[in-house]
């Protein structure tokens, strides 16, 4: 059994459980806590290690979900949980520009030494005042060649679409046979 | 759809960018305490800036001078009987009441001056309604202006680390220029310091080298490469690690195509 591996990674309450909630076949393995700290102004629940989903691919191959933990104190599991990844997925909550310098600061660890394929999917499409893909753009400062895809991460549909396009940036960069 | 939030997380400059970059139209609505701010933009330049309610208002132009009281009452009727879409403005210089260096002048120095004082605010919340546009009698600018030079004196009033430090965590970051720097930079008036620094930018000296180089503190390196950053001028990036054999970085193993098609083809299925 061969098992791959992708990261979806985000500032605190960017959607990341919920994304690999909506695609996972299994009940997502979370470790959900109560949110003590400044995370508590924003929500209930916060994962505090890692979010685990996974995908089926066929008999002798599986696809492994791992979300990263949002609150900075967490940081250390990065390094673990991004080694030997295929792929990234960075989803922004495109509705909080207060979170927008902290997504920064995590495409900056993930992916400036590394070549690390990645996209960026710009969650909560569906909220009013959420910033459009063109407007993170500039306001994450990324260039033209970066994918900045419409994200809603409750929304099976939408969830498969960005890991397609995340798949494509991989296949750019796999060799033949 | 209106963008919404405050200053503290994403600085007026880096609005300014946004704006210029993604040719945005609309009113930027600012708060603070009892201050307020209003800031139109038509495809990314500048139209107006005001920061009392009431300098919308075409009266304006008559406590700034550009008018007397009886020539804006002349721009006022030839407005009622211009065609729909017509600005105050466009009467004012159609029917030649000022000529139009001295109106744009004269509403330039004021939006700057507006605008200018607005970097000085620690926080504010900001709105920025898409499309929205000054109304038919607010005097706008004949030439509405480029925000990169408001970006740049934005950026020289910075007197504390914290705005910088995020976009460069660090001294032993290397400044790079942009492939294609925009055309209009050309608006940007560089002072002899920044242009010093600017010739000493070479894809490899850090920026704590620059500083050496050019006998300037590392605070003033960092807040003119901030600068040039935020104009788009130049990027900035971490020098490589060194690594043990001195040789590149190994690279990661590269991935099957037929095991990336193998999940494609079952993720296009669910
Ligand atoms: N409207 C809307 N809400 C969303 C979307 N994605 C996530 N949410 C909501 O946003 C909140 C945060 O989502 P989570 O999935 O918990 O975010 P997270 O990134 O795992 O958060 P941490 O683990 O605390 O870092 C929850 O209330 C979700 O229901 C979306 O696309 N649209
Ligand atoms: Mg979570």
């Amino acid at each position: 059994m061969q098992t791959v591996k992708m990261v979806v990674t985000g500032a605190v309450n960017a959607g990341k459980t919920e994304f690999i909630r909506s695609i996972s076949d299994i009940e997502v393995v979370s470790t959900e806590r109560r949110a003590t700290d400044d995370t508590r102004m924003i929500k209930h629940e916060t994962t505090v290690a890692m979010d685990f989903g996974r995908i089926a691919i066929a008999d002798d191959l599986v696809l492994h979900l791992f979300g990263t933990p949002g609150q900075k104190r967490f940081d250390f599991m990065w390094e673990i949980l991004s080694e030997g990844m295929l792929g990234l997925v960075i989803l922004v909550d495109s509705t909080r520009p207060e979170t927008f310098r902290e997504t920064n600061r995590i495409i900056d660890f993930f992916v400036s030494f590394r070549e690390t394929p990645f996209v960026i999917a710009a969650n909560k499409q569906d909220r009013p005042n959420a910033w459009a893909p063109d407007e993170l753009r500039l306001a994450l400062r990324q260039p033209a060649h970066v994918k900045i895809l419409p994200c809603v991460a409750s929304d099976r549909a939408s969830v498969k679409n960005i890991l397609l396009e995340l798949l494509y940036v991989i296949q750019e960069n796999s060799e033949e046979a | 759809m209106a963008l919404v939030g405050n200053l503290r997380d994403f600085g007026l400059s880096d609005f300014l960018y946004l704006v210029d970059r993604g040719y945005k139209t609309g009113g930027l609505h600012l708060a603070y305490q009892h201050e307020m701010a209003l800031l139109f933009f038509e495809q990314g330049k500048l139209l107006l800036a005001v920061r009392r309610p009431e300098d919308v208002q075409a009266a304006l132009l008559v406590r700034l001078g550009v008018l007397t009281a009886e020539e804006l009452n002349r721009a006022r009727s030839g407005l009622a009987m211009s065609a729909d879409g017509t600005t105050l403005t466009q009467v004012i210089v159609e029917e030649q009441l000022v000529p139009r260096e001295r109106l744009q002048r004269a509403l330039q120095a004021f939006t700057e001056e507006a605008v200018y004082g607005l970097f000085a605010w620690p926080e504010g919340e900001f709105r920025f309604e898409q499309n929205q546009r000054p109304a038919h009698d607010t005097p706008v600018i004949p030439m509405p202006i480029s925000v990169d030079h408001l970006i740049m004196e934005g950026v020289r009033r910075i007197d504390e680390w914290g705005r910088i430090k995020d976009r460069i965590p660090s001294t032993d970051m290397v400044a790079h220029f942009l492939e294609q720097p925009r055309e209009h930079l050309k608006g940007v008036k560089l002072s002899t310091t920044e242009w010093r620094l600017l010739a000493r930018i070479n894809d490899r000296d850090t920026l704590a080298e620059l500083a050496q180089k050019t006998g300037m503190s590392d605070f003033e390196v960092c807040r003119i490469v901030y600068g040039f950053l935020t104009t788009g001028l130049v990027e900035v990036q971490r020098k490589p690690r060194p690594t043990s054999r001195g040789s590149q970085p190994a690279e990661p193993p590269k991935v099957k195509k037929s095991l990336v098609n193998r999940i494609i083809h079952r993720i296009k299925d669910m």
